[in-house]
């Protein structure tokens, strides 16, 4: 075609490929002014709130701290995940003739959201570390393990909410339904065992492993459309498993813990 | 050039809801640029869309590059050697002409960054917009994002490239400009350009597909189809209400298409578009003609 003309990449593996399109989509993660607004006001929520726990160290309670970055990150992340999914509607048509089929391409938005995920691990390393330098006392209800799978389950509510954005995008086509799965998700975690369950002696353990299947269940659910023949199969096969799992770990979480002594 | 048939279709039916897009279309092409013609709704761009695997047929046989598009494996197989312009094109938000280029460049599994940015360069300066590259693609001008939309068909030399409108809004010296990229494009590609602009197909095509109604009413090269108007086309002082078509033209004289020789006219060479007027206008009789 030209004197310049460089030799047509030959087909590369299924890996290599994702692992392109997930670190381009990572990086208009990064970019979005959304996550940019997320990242700062957990910067500036975190700071007060241990500023304040430095000046009460004797009395203060971390409480609900694990819930910055589910909000800051997680619930904005529903916006940019959705966001980053449709904006590329416009041009479905001339991304449908490329190799990379409409599966791949939510596989690798979904790898995306590691991003604020990793920012939230970034998060928990300084909540801990604030708690350790200042020598906050646990409270008498909560070993070390359970407070470190709380603030852990902040960072995974971080990587869930982007997640469920993805899924909404894939599966409705109605303006708005970015909001309404906020509002959606924001009345399930009000509703949910998580406060009530902690009271009454339940496992922050298991419920972080409930949160993670959770977003495992999203990127299956959001991979579904557009897959057939055997991959339709397997993730329908994930799915199932995943469901499964989930509602056996719900149960766990919110059993009491023998381990625990109750409030 | 290779010879072997690019693209090869047999009994091609689609229909949306009733309606028939297209009935029974047989196509078969080779390396070289095809220009394919028709009315609104007469099924180019379903055509176009079956070619590009984003559209299945309800019936018949699609072999393209040598593979019919049945399996995941056999559709990313041939979607790696296929570019495709379609006919409307949406651009995500913020993205930028070298971005968006670089995205469907990653899509298209260039997964090495120096030759994919390279890659990118270089289609973005065949269609001219390599000092634009930097700009976001909203503000720039409809001709500009048409071309940003073709920059992106032309990753990596494919060899089956399909454009629908491909010159839409684009201003005339560019519209050269794209010729040339195209004409140096068609002599190791098959290229298929659905196209309403009948200049394009005569400056471009050495071969034409005639679409109406979903069949094809004329397949064969751009002169046999300029031939059917010969000694149909009169230049005369007054428009002739027997005229398939007939208007005054810069120099004052009446072009009378498709008319028995009106008294003072003087017969004048036929264009690819007052054959295709013709064709049209004749298709209660021509149809069925395709070759």
């Amino acid at each position: 075609m030209s004197a310049g003309l460089l030799e047509r990449p030959a087909a590369p593996a299924q890996t290599l490929a994702l692992r392109s399109l997930a670190a381009l989509e990572a990086r208009r993660y990064a970019r979005s002014p959304l996550f940019l607004i997320g990242v700062s006001l957990l910067v500036w929520t975190t700071t007060v709130a241990t500023g304040d726990l430095a000046k009460n160290a004797a009395t203060a309670d971390p409480g609900d701290l694990d819930l910055l970055p589910a909000f800051c990150l997680g619930l904005l992340g529903v916006f940019v995940g959705h966001q980053l999914t449709r904006s590329l509607d416009g041009a479905d048509e001339a991304l449908g003739a490329t190799p990379s089929d409409r599966v791949r391409r939510t596989a690798a938005l979904c790898l995306a959201c590691l991003v604020p995920g990793v920012v939230a691990l970034v998060w928990v390393g300084w909540m801990s570390a604030a708690l350790a330098m200042w020598r906050i006392p646990l409270s008498a209800s909560i070993s070390s393990g359970a407070r470190a799978a709380m603030l852990l389950s902040g960072a995974v509510c971080a990587v869930g909410g982007p997640l469920f954005g993805v899924l909404v995008a894939r599966w409705t086509r109605f303006p708005g339904s970015a909001l309404v799965a906020v509002v959606v998700l924001a009345g399930w975690t009000l509703l949910s065992p998580r406060s009530a369950a902690w009271v009454a002696g339940g496992s922050p353990g298991w419920y972080l492993a409930y949160l993670v299947l959770l977003c495992g269940l999203a990127a299956s659910a959001a991979l579904f459309p557009g897959s057939t023949g055997p991959r339709r199969t397997r993730v329908l096969r994930v799915l199932g498993s995943l469901a499964v799992v989930a509602v056996v770990c719900l149960v766990l979480a919110v059993l009491p813990d023998p381990a625990r002594i109750p409030l | 050039m290779n010879t072997t048939a690019s693209v090869e279709l047999t009994g091609i039916t689609k229909r949306y809801r009733g309606t028939t897009a297209l009935e029974g279309v047989d196509l078969s092409l080779r390396p070289g640029i095809t220009g394919l013609l028709g009315p609104n709704g007469a099924g180019k761009t379903t055509l176009l869309r079956i070619l590009a695997t984003v559209l299945a047929p309800d019936a018949g046989v699609v072999r393209l590059l040598g593979r019919v598009p049945t399996s995941a494996e056999a559709l990313a197989e041939i979607r790696r050697r296929l570019g495709y312009l379609p006919q409307e094109m949406g651009f995500p938000r913020g993205f930028t002409g070298f971005a968006f280029v670089e995205y469907v460049a990653v899509l298209k599994e260039w997964t090495a960054r120096d030759s994919r940015h390279e890659e990118v360069r270089r289609v973005l300066d065949l269609v001219d917009l390599g000092d634009v590259a930097t700009r976001r693609v909203r503000a720039l001008s409809g001709g500009q994002r048409r071309r940003v939309g073709l920059a992106q068909a032309l990753l990596g030399a494919p060899d089956l490239l399909l454009l629908d409108e491909p010159t839409t809004g684009v201003d005339p010296e560019q519209r050269v400009s794209l010729r040339q990229v195209l004409s140096t494009a068609g002599e190791r590609s098959t290229i298929v350009l659905s196209t309403h602009q009948t200049e394009d197909v005569a400056a471009l095509c050495d071969r034409v597909v005639v679409l109406d109604r979903g069949r094809i009413l004329f397949d064969g090269s751009v002169r046999d189809l300029v031939g059917t108007a010969r000694g149909r086309v009169w230049l005369a002082d007054a428009p002739d209400p027997q005229a398939r078509a007939s208007w005054r033209t810069g120099t004052g004289r009446h072009r009378n298409v498709g008319a028995l020789a009106p008294r003072g006219s003087e017969p004048t060479e036929p264009t690819l578009e007052d054959a295709y007027l013709l064709l049209l206008g004749g298709r209660g009789q021509t149809t069925g003609v395709a070759a």
